[in-house]
C-alpha cells in the first residue's frame, strides 16, 4: 500500500515537473500578416508558380535556447506549419483547379510540416543577423509524407517576431502526385521550388 | 514548299497548341476548336456555391438557365411573390426549393449567395437584408432607379468585406471586352476621337398579364416612377463599357427621347439619342429605340489609327491607311463590310494561328456574357468565403483588421464591383433625367463618388 501511494506520488511530481517544462517551453505563434508560401514549376511551355500568404501554426523553443546568444549546435525545438492548399493561386483558376486535383485537395485540405531537428550552424556575426540552421522536418502533401532537409534562416523582425525564411526543391512524384499533362502538348516539369516567409510572434508558454 | 513556309507552319502549329494550353489554364475563351480540347477540364468540379435566384421572370428565368449550366452553382432556392412566376421558376429548377418571399432564402443558412433580379426599384430592400444576412450578393443593374438607394446600396456592399457584391454589368467579365481593354489601352487604335453605340430592336416591351395589378407589377420598365427606361435598361451597359474603353467619366449628357411606336400608355420614350462628352474632347453618341431594327446593336470606338468594331462576342478593327503595322494583322482573318476589310479580334489574336481561318459566322465565344458573369460572381464567392473559412480556422475572428486585409488581398475573377455598379447608376440616372428633361445635364467629378 504504502509503495503504491510512494509511486503515485512520484508519478504526480514527475507529471508537475513535466508540465511545468512544457509550460516554459517560448512559443511563437503564426501571424496573420507578413507570411508567403511560393511554389515554382517548370513545364514544357512556360514556368508557372502559385502563392499564398496564408501559413498557420508554431514554433516553440526549449527555454534553455537563447535567442540573443545561440549556440552553435542542435536546438530543441517543436514547429508544426500548415498551408491551406486552396489558398495556394496562380493567376488561372483553371489551373488552379488542376492543381486542387493533383494535390487531392478534397481529401487532403493541408500541407503539414513538421520539424524533426533542427542545427543552428554558427553563431550569429552580430546581434541582429540572421540565424542560419539546417533543418530536417516531416512534410506532408497530398496525404504522403516525405522527410526533407532545407536551410531555413531566423530573421528578428520586431522585439518578439521572428521570420522564417527557407526554399527547397521536391519532386511531385516523391508525393504521389503526377505531374500534369495534356493531351500530348505540354507536360509539366516534377521538381518544384518550395519557398516560403513565415512571420511569427511570441506568445507565452501553451500547456501541453 | 520551301524552308520559310515549314517554318512558319511549324510556328503556327506551335502557337496554336500555346492557345489550347492557355484556355486550358484559365485563359480567355478562344473559339470552338480551342475551347473542344480543354474538354476534361469540364468535369472537374472545384467547388460548389449554394445560391438563391430572387425574382423569377424573364430575367430571372434565364439566370436560372444559365445557373443550372454552371458546374459550380447548386441552386438551393428561387423566389417569387406571383405563384406563376414560382411555378415557371421552379420547374426551371426541379431540386431548389420555391418560396414566395426573399427572406425565407436569406434565413436558410445554406444559401450562400443571392441574385437579385427584381425590377430595380425593389433592389435596395433585398440587397440590404441579403448583405446583412451575410449571404454573397449579385445585384442586376442598373443597382437603382434613385442616386440616394444606389449610393445607400454601394455604401452597404463596401461595409461587407467578407462578402462579395457584384453588380450586373456583364461586359466587365467578358474575355472578349477584358481582350479588347488592353488591346485598345495598348493604344492598338491611336488616340481616341470618338465613339457610337447603337441598340435597335423592335419589340414592344409589354408583357401580358392577367389583371390590371400583375399588369402593373409585370409592366414596370413602361413607368419612369419605377423605371431609367432605355437608358437604364439597355444603355447603362454600353455606356458603362465605353466610358471602360475610353478611361473616363464623361463630363456631360445630352439626351433626346420620343414616344413614336409604343403609344399605349407608356410614359418612358421608346427612341432616346444621347450625347457624352469626355475629358480632352472624345464624344460618344449611344442610340436606343424599340421601334426599328436595322443594325442590331454594336459598339465602335474611333480612334486616330484605326476604329473597333464590337459586336456582341465578336470584334473587329479597321485601320487607317497611314497607322503602323503590326504584324500579325497580315495573318488575320479578314471580314468585309461593305467597302470595308474589318480585321477579326480574337482574345490573344496576336497569338492565334485560328485567325488564318476563313471568315465564319460562328461565335467567337460560345459563353454568354451573363454566363461569364455568374461563373466570375461564384469562383469569387468561392475564394472570398474559403479565405474567411481558413484565415478564421488559423488566427480566429477577433482580428478583423487582419481578416478583412487578407481577404482584400485574394485574386478575384474580373467583375462590376459596387463602385462600377454605383458610377453606372448614377450615370444612367442622368441620362434618363437628360432624356427626360431634353437637355444637357452636367456630370461633376463628384457625382460618381462614393462619400
Amino acid at each position: 500500500m504504502n509503495k503504491q501511494r510512494l509511486l503515485l506520488a512520484a508519478t504526480l511530481a514527475l507529471s508537475s515537473l513535466s508540465t511545468r517544462a512544457a509550460e516554459d517551453w517560448v512559443r511563437y505563434t503564426a501571424q496573420p500578416a507578413g507570411s508567403q508560401v511560393r511554389v515554382d514549376g517548370t513545364s514544357t511551355i512556360h514556368d508557372w508558380s502559385v502563392e499564398s500568404r496564408l501559413i498557420g501554426g508554431y514554433v516553440e523553443f526549449d527555454p534553455a535556447f537563447n535567442l540573443d546568444h545561440p549556440a552553435p549546435g542542435k536546438v530543441n525545438a517543436r514547429v508544426a506549419v500548415l498551408i491551406p492548399v486552396r489558398q495556394l493561386k496562380s493567376d488561372k483558376t483553371a489551373m488552379d483547379t488542376v492543381m486542387y486535383e493533383s494535390m487531392k485537395e478534397k481529401d487532403h485540405r493541408k500541407i503539414d510540416y513538421r520539424l524533426i531537428e533542427m542545427t543552428l550552424k554558427e553563431p550569429p556575426k552580430s546581434p541582429d543577423a540572421p540565424l542560419l540552421f539546417d533543418t530536417k522536418g516531416e512534410l506532408v502533401v497530398a496525404g504522403v509524407s516525405n522527410v526533407i532537409q532545407m536551410p531555413v534562416t531566423v530573421t528578428r523582425v520586431e522585439k518578439d517576431k521572428l521570420k522564417f525564411t527557407g526554399s527547397t526543391a521536391v519532386k511531385m512524384t516523391s508525393f504521389g502526385i503526377q505531374p500534369p499533362t495534356k493531351l500530348g502538348l505540354f507536360s509539366t516539369g516534377d521538381e518544384v521550388k518550395l519557398s516560403f516567409e513565415w512571420v511569427t510572434a511570441k506568445k507565452e508558454a501553451a500547456a501541453k | 514548299m520551301n524552308k520559310n513556309e515549314t517554318a512558319e507552319l511549324n510556328r503556327r502549329d506551335f502557337i496554336s497548341s500555346f492557345a489550347t494550353l492557355m484556355t486550358m489554364l484559365g485563359g480567355v475563351e478562344l473559339i470552338t476548336r480551342a475551347s473542344a480540347q480543354a474538354a476534361d477540364l469540364e468535369t472537374l468540379v472545384p467547388f460548389q456555391v449554394k445560391c438563391g435566384v430572387i425574382c423569377l421572370g424573364n430575367w430571372g428565368r434565364e439566370i436560372i438557365a444559365t445557373l443550372t449550366r454552371l458546374k459550380t452553382a447548386q441552386l438551393a432556392a428561387v423566389c417569387d411573390i406571383y405563384p406563376a412566376s414560382l411555378k415557371r421558376g421552379t420547374n426551371a429548377a426541379p431540386n431548389a426549393k420555391g418560396v414566395d418571399d426573399y427572406r425565407r432564402i436569406l434565413d436558410d443558412k445554406e444559401v450562400q449567395a443571392v441574385v437579385i433580379a427584381t425590377p430595380t426599384h425593389q433592389h435596395r430592400e433585398i440587397v440590404l437584408a441579403a448583405l446583412q444576412a451575410g449571404k454573397h450578393v449579385y445585384c442586376e443593374a442598373p443597382l437603382a432607379n434613385t442616386i440616394e438607394d444606389a449610393k445607400t446600396i454601394a455604401l452597404a456592399a463596401k461595409a461587407a468585406r467578407r462578402q462579395v457584391f457584384q453588380a450586373g454589368l456583364q461586359m466587365r467579365s467578358d474575355p472578349q471586352r477584358r481582350f479588347l481593354l488592353d488591346f485598345i489601352r495598348a493604344g492598338a487604335s491611336g488616340k481616341a476621337v470618338k465613339a457610337h453605340a447603337q441598340w435597335h430592336k423592335k419589340q414592344s416591351w409589354r408583357m401580358t398579364s392577367p389583371n390590371p395589378d400583375r399588369e402593373r407589377d409585370l409592366n414596370w420598365r413602361l413607368r419612369k416612377d419605377t423605371s431609367l427606361g432605355l437608358p437604364g435598361e439597355i444603355g447603362i451597359h454600353q455606356i458603362d463599357a465605353m466610358s471602360w474603353f475610353l478611361n473616363a467619366r464623361p463630363v456631360s449628357v445630352t439626351g433626346f427621347g420620343s414616344l413614336i411606336q409604343w403609344k399605349d400608355g407608356r410614359d418612358v420614350p421608346d427612341t432616346v439619342q444621347t450625347i457624352f462628352e469626355y475629358p480632352g474632347g472624345p464624344q460618344l453618341t449611344c442610340e436606343c429605340t424599340l421601334a426599328n431594327s436595322f443594325d442590331a446593336d454594336y459598339e465602335i470606338l474611333y480612334g486616330t489609327d484605326a476604329a473597333i468594331m464590337m459586336r456582341g462576342p465578336k470584334a473587329w478593327m479597321f485601320k487607317e491607311v497611314d497607322s503602323p503595322l503590326l504584324g500579325w494583322e497580315v495573318y488575320a482573318r479578314k471580314d468585309q463590310f461593305y467597302r470595308e476589310t474589318g480585321i477579326a479580334l480574337i482574345a490573344n489574336a496576336t497569338k492565334l494561328a485560328n485567325l488564318t481561318e476563313k471568315a465564319t459566322d460562328e461565335a467567337a465565344s460560345t459563353s454568354s456574357p451573363l454566363y461569364n458573369a455568374l461563373e466570375a460572381f461564384l469562383t469569387n464567392v468561392n475564394s472570398v468565403s474559403t479565405a474567411v473559412e481558413d484565415f478564421t480556422a488559423n488566427f480566429g475572428a477577433d482580428d478583423k483588421a487582419a481578416l478583412e486585409k487578407y481577404v482584400s488581398n485574394i485574386k478575384l475573377q474580373p467583375a462590376a464591383g459596387y463602385q462600377e455598379g454605383f458610377e453606372a447608376t448614377h450615370l444612367a440616372i442622368k441620362t434618363n433625367e437628360a432624356v427626360l428633361n431634353g437637355g444637357k445635364v452636367a456630370l461633376p467629378r463628384e457625382g460618381f463618388e462614393l462619400t
